[in-house]
């Protein structure tokens, strides 16, 4: 098992790069700033991913999730703090301004209708509460195929 | 996790891609529920969470159907 201090200062330095640039780093990146060679920053990449911490592209060493962020562009925008986020879903869109403790404007799509929707985050109370989330699979399966979850 | 005006889209959505609905939530439901899930997410003493936590936080939220067991 890798060394829990710097798996650990790895995920965080993740999150704040992404709280920062709205994007995650790359392993270079994160090699860099850690001094590490890219194979260790690669290494504490995977053993992230394994503990369901992040999650990688399968083809590549580079993070798809990490949640509520998103390293890819989506149907969920979240503006938060003067910066445009991209979340996983319609929960993580919520999760963003979660995680930052902040109010924000979210640029949304409904699922089927493909119609958009604004919704805020403010004062902590979010708009058009009746809305509606679905979460296809129980708990147990979240971890089974992530993307479709 | 994907957003709906109505259950009735919902289960368009479920027919038309052949699977069994989920469950939903409301959006303020899952404002709540985000708090408690990624509330100190941006924090270097998160070190993610036992299944033990993870039914604390869904029991918190008034989440105690099956379909949450953990």
């Amino acid at each position: 098992m890798k060394e829990d201090i710097a798996v650990w200062q790895v995920r965080h330095f993740v999150y704040a790069h992404i709280q920062d640039t709205t994007r995650p780093p790359s392993v270079d990146e994160t090699a860099a700033h850690f001094g590490l060679s890219t194979n260790e920053a690669t290494e504490l990449y995977k053993e992230l991913h394994n503990r369901h911490a992040l999650f990688l592209d399968v083809d590549e060493v580079a993070i798809r999730m990490a949640n509520p962020f998103s390293g890819i562009p989506t149907d969920f925008r979240v503006h938060a703090n003067g910066k445009t986020y991209f979340a996983n879903c319609a929960w993580d869109m919520l999760g963003i301004p979660a995680a930052l403790h902040c109010d924000a404007v979210i640029d949304a799509v409904f699922t089927e209708s493909n119609e958009p929707i604004q919704l805020e985050v403010k004062d902590d109370k979010v708009t058009n509460g009746n809305l509606l989330v679905h979460f296809p699979l129980a708990f147990s399966r979240w971890y089974d195929d992530l993307v479709f979850t | 996790m994907l957003l709906f005006q109505s259950e009735e889209w919902i289960d368009k959505w479920c027919k038309r891609n052949h699977l069994e609905r989920g469950e939903f939530l409301t959006i303020s439901q899952v404002w709540e529920l985000s708090k408690l899930w990624y509330g100190n997410r941006m924090s270097l003493e998160y070190h993610g969470r036992s299944m033990d936590q993870v039914a604390e936080v869904f029991k918190q939220a008034g989440l105690t159907a099956k379909f949450w067991y953990v």
